[in-house]
């Protein structure tokens, strides 16, 4: 692939989800040049504007580093060499599971029937087939979830390199919106990708526009208030059902009057009417935004649709069948977990395999694997419960609520644990399977979160001497909540 | 510690009454020493005994410490002696001949096999070894190589007849189900070969013992089939150790052996570590799962860690026969 053209599935490694795959000596196959450090967060409200600054100086970490930016492909590519060079690994290309049935009555093994004609009996099936896992349909693993009103809209987008005057393209950005999270990951100096999780009425809309009016919303997405986010995309649905074309002058104008209604001067960053593609010495709020977007690569453009889900069990009745990935739990993307729980799970359950058969276990047994649901499950589902709930959190627009949310943020700034609880969250290291017990930042973030949505005693989670500050922000927060919850 | 000294007082009213003494009992020669109904019992049960919900859920999350505590005994005694496999990644177990006394549905036998013992599950019920043979002929890693693990269905009384003798004999959760255990030592002592190793694991016979097995185990939480375990039977750590510093001298008028006892002197009640151990296997509910407690420091009967649960290993003197 050519160096400026990237794929538009890329996902952000941790530290952890990192060292693992240096451990195993998977990531000196993973080139390189197109991976991207991302040093910095921006993270704020979409409609109090309240912010957090995530920094990897602020991290409990060795490293500048939050995260990696990498394109799946890029990473899949890399495991694969990484098991070509393993003897005892014996690939299948181009083969699909066909079917997967039960030999004999009980206790059987899994017979897997594959396209190409072969089938294997296996002591132990790793289910790591995706969302939709065959392996867990034929294991009868039930799950719960539902699927969010959303969908995510991922492109890759091009843009100027950042001035000298500014820091490199390695701060990576996300306002939340009552739609949904916006986000810009950085892939290179020119290159970034975007997940634009949105309605999913407006995402069939934005996918039928033409690039470069694409190109226009987004940039103006990251930067107007939320009222006139909300009108412009009304007038691209209206447009869309009246099946009267929208012409890019046409919303370019009405951004520029929206600009000046709200008093963005036109030599601010925030605003993208009429100064997209220019350089020059940057604004000085430049910092607080993503650079402006100039166009995206052709056939970059696709959405997927967003769901909550977790498997009541990881482990088959009988034994046999293991899930791991999304096969397990899906999540909301806004917090760039998915994949690298789905690593962490892995890591864990090649300990387990390791553990069971130094004491001569069978490894296919519910005994054997049993450590690695006890391991994983709870840790997931604080992930998961955690980021479901910040979603919910920032999708609503009831007025105390987002009052209450600016003060949650604000406050959120002056705590420490909470802080670093969220930029894990972001993909900062942290929360893995380490046996120094470094998951518990997961802890905090989901017993903070936890206490935005009921009375419960704050105390608990923030300590001492901030409660009576602290404690008013987040309680109003959970009642108001609670509120919109009966609503 | 006001809990100690419950658990000693009440202890100390339990052993007033007459228990049978494990130690000192002349042996009758040809004595079966399988009771034929707890044969029975675990005919019934044995179909069951693959199903890791069931009521052998316990000893399936008992299997990995058991393993563990094999590996580790062997292991120590190699490197004392130097006798380690010069290829790392062999285990302890690699090559050695193994009985398995009571190996029921060969849950022990088939991890001592895998880890690379010649491995002989014994069981005196001849549905335990239709089970376990089933199953392990249903596992390509034991049916490519016959060699590696076979079932008998026989008695350790008989294979002593033949004359067998092994590396390692391992009887686990049975001697609280003989009628007569300190026979049944003498047997499985007699099968180990000189320089050879004994396991056992067992329940002891203390309150906690009786609460956590027989009262909430089978009749509270229904989980074991009312009737497996007999109180009585329980035998505790001391008692074993006792019997293994007096064996085989007190055996020596039957059977004409001699030599050093098989634990030569106690310190504070604890055998060397060279000769033998003791320790506690406790189910840690909220990790799900069994571990093994350190070595103990204090009187071993009355240490939380063996009140219930525990697991013994005892080294045969190399001058044996
Ligand atoms: C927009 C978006 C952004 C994301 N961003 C991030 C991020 O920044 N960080 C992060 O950690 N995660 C992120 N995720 C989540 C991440 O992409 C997933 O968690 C991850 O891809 C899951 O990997 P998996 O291997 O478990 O499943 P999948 O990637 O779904 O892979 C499953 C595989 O199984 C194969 N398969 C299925 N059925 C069969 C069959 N019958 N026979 C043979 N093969 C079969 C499929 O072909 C596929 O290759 C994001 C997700 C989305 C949608």
């Amino acid at each position: 692939m050519d160096a400026n053209t990237f794929s538009n599935r890329v996902s952000s490694l941790t530290n952890d989800s990192c060292q693992f795959l240096k451990d195993i000596g998977a990531w000196n196959y993973v080139e390189q040049r197109r991976t991207c450090p991302i040093e910095e967060m921006q993270v704020w409200d979409g409609i109090s504007g309240a912010r957090i600054n995530f920094s990897a100086a602020d991290l409990p970490l060795q490293t500048t580093e939050m995260s990696r930016m990498t394109e799946n492909l890029n990473l899949q590519r890399g495991l694969l060499k990484h098991l070509s060079r393993i003897p005892e690994v014996q690939l299948l290309d181009n083969v699909r599971v066909t079917a997967i049935e039960k030999e004999g009555e009980a206790n059987g093994w899994p017979l897997v029937r594959l396209s190409n004609g072969q089938t294997f009996r296996t002591r132990l099936l790793v289910g790591a087939d995706g969302p939709n896992s065959p392996v867990r349909t034929f294991a009868g693993i039930t799950t719960h979830g539902w699927a969010y009103d959303t969908h995510a809209v991922v492109a890759t987008l091009s843009h100027a390199p950042r001035t000298p005057f500014q820091p490199p393209n390695t701060t990576a950005y996300q306002r939340f919106l009552p739609t949904g999270p916006i986000a810009f990951l950085p892939l290179s100096p020119t290159e970034s990708s975007m997940v634009w999780s949105t309605k999913t009425a407006l995402v069939a809309a934005l996918k039928s526009v033409d690039p470069s009016m694409l190109v226009t919303f987004i940039n103006a997405v990251f930067r107007l208030p939320e009222v006139s986010i909300r009108y412009l995309h009304d007038l691209l649905l209206s447009s869309v059902a009246s099946r009267k074309a929208l012409t890019v002058d046409e919303v370019r104008e009405e951004i520029l009057w929206r600009e000046r209604s709200h008093n963005i001067s036109a030599t601010s960053a925030y605003s993208s009417a009429l100064s997209a593609g220019e350089v020059g010495i940057p604004p000085e709020d430049s910092e607080f935004l993503p650079p402006l977007i100039t166009s995206i690569q052709p056939g970059t453009v696709a959405s997927f649709p967003l769901r909550y889900s977790h498997a009541d069990a990881y482990i088959g009745d009988g034994g046999r069948i293991v899930l791991v990935g999304d096969a397990a739990h899906t999540v909301h993307p806004l917090a760039g977990q998915g994949l690298n729980a789905g690593l962490a799970d892995v890591q864990v359950l090649a300990r387990t395999i390791e553990t069971a058969l130094l004491q001569g276990g069978d490894i296919g047994s519910r005994t054997a694997l049993l450590p690695y649901t006890r391991a994983r499950w709870f840790e997931n589902h604080k992930i998961l419960s955690a980021v479901d709930k910040l979603h919910k959190l920032y999708s609503t627009t009831f007025p105390p609520v987002v009052w209450a949310r600016s003060v949650g943020l604000e406050v959120i700034n002056e705590l420490d644990t909470i802080k670093v609880a969220l930029m894990i969250t972001a993909g900062g290291g942290g929360g893995g399977p380490r046996a120094d017990g470094s998951g518990w930042r997961w802890d905090v973030a989901a017993k903070g979160l936890e206490n935005f949505n009921s009375t419960a005693d704050t105390a608990k989670v923030v300590g001492s001497g901030l409660v009576n500050v602290v404690g008013i922000g987040l309680q109003r927060l959970g009642n108001a909540l609670s509120q919109v919850g009966r609503r | 510690m006001a809990l100690r000294e419950v658990i000693v007082s009440n202890a100390a009213a339990v052993r007033k009454r007459p228990m049978f003494p494990l130690c000192g009992r002349g042996i009758a020669n040809n004595v079966n020493t399988v009771d034929a109904s707890e044969i029975e019992l675990f005919s019934r049960l044995s179909s069951q005994w693959w199903d890791e919900h069931g009521e052998f859920a316990m000893l399936h999350k008992m299997n990995p410490v058991r393993m563990e505590f094999i590996k580790q005994k062997l292991q120590e005694v190699q490197w004392e002696e130097g006798t380690c496999s010069a290829s790392s990644s062999a285990t302890p177990l690699e090559g050695l001949d193994i009985l398995d006394v009571g190996c029921g549905g060969g849950l022990l036998s088939e991890s001592l096999a895998r880890l690379g013992a010649r491995t002989t599950g014994i069981d005196a019920s001849e549905a335990n070894i239709g089970i376990a043979s089933t199953h392990a002929v249903r596992d390509p890693q034991f049916a490519r190589s016959a060699k590696s693990l076979k079932y008998l269905h026989t008695t350790a009384e008989a294979l002593l007849a033949e004359g067998k003798q092994y590396d390692v004999v391992c009887s686990m959760e049975v001697i609280e189900h003989v009628n007569t255990p300190s026979e049944f030592l003498h047997i499985c002592a007699q099968l180990v070969k000189p320089g050879g190793h004994l396991f056992l694991s067992t329940i002891s016979r203390t309150p906690v013992a009786y609460a956590l097995t027989i009262l909430a185990v089978e009749n509270v939480l229904g989980i074991v089939t009312p009737g497996t375990h007999t109180y009585s039977k329980y035998i505790k750590p001391s008692e074993l150790l006792s019997f293994f510093q007096e064996y085989p001298t007190r055996f020596a008028s039957k059977t004409g052996e001699h030599g050093r006892p098989w634990i030569t002197r106690l310190y504070n009640g604890l055998p060397s570590r060279k000769e033998a151990d003791v320790r506690g296997l406790i189910y840690v509910p909220w990790d799900g799962r069994w571990t093994l407690t350190g070595r103990s420091s204090t009187s071993i009967d009355f240490d939380l860690s063996t009140l219930c649960n525990y697991i013994f290993w005892v080294r045969k003197p190399n001058g044996s026969v």
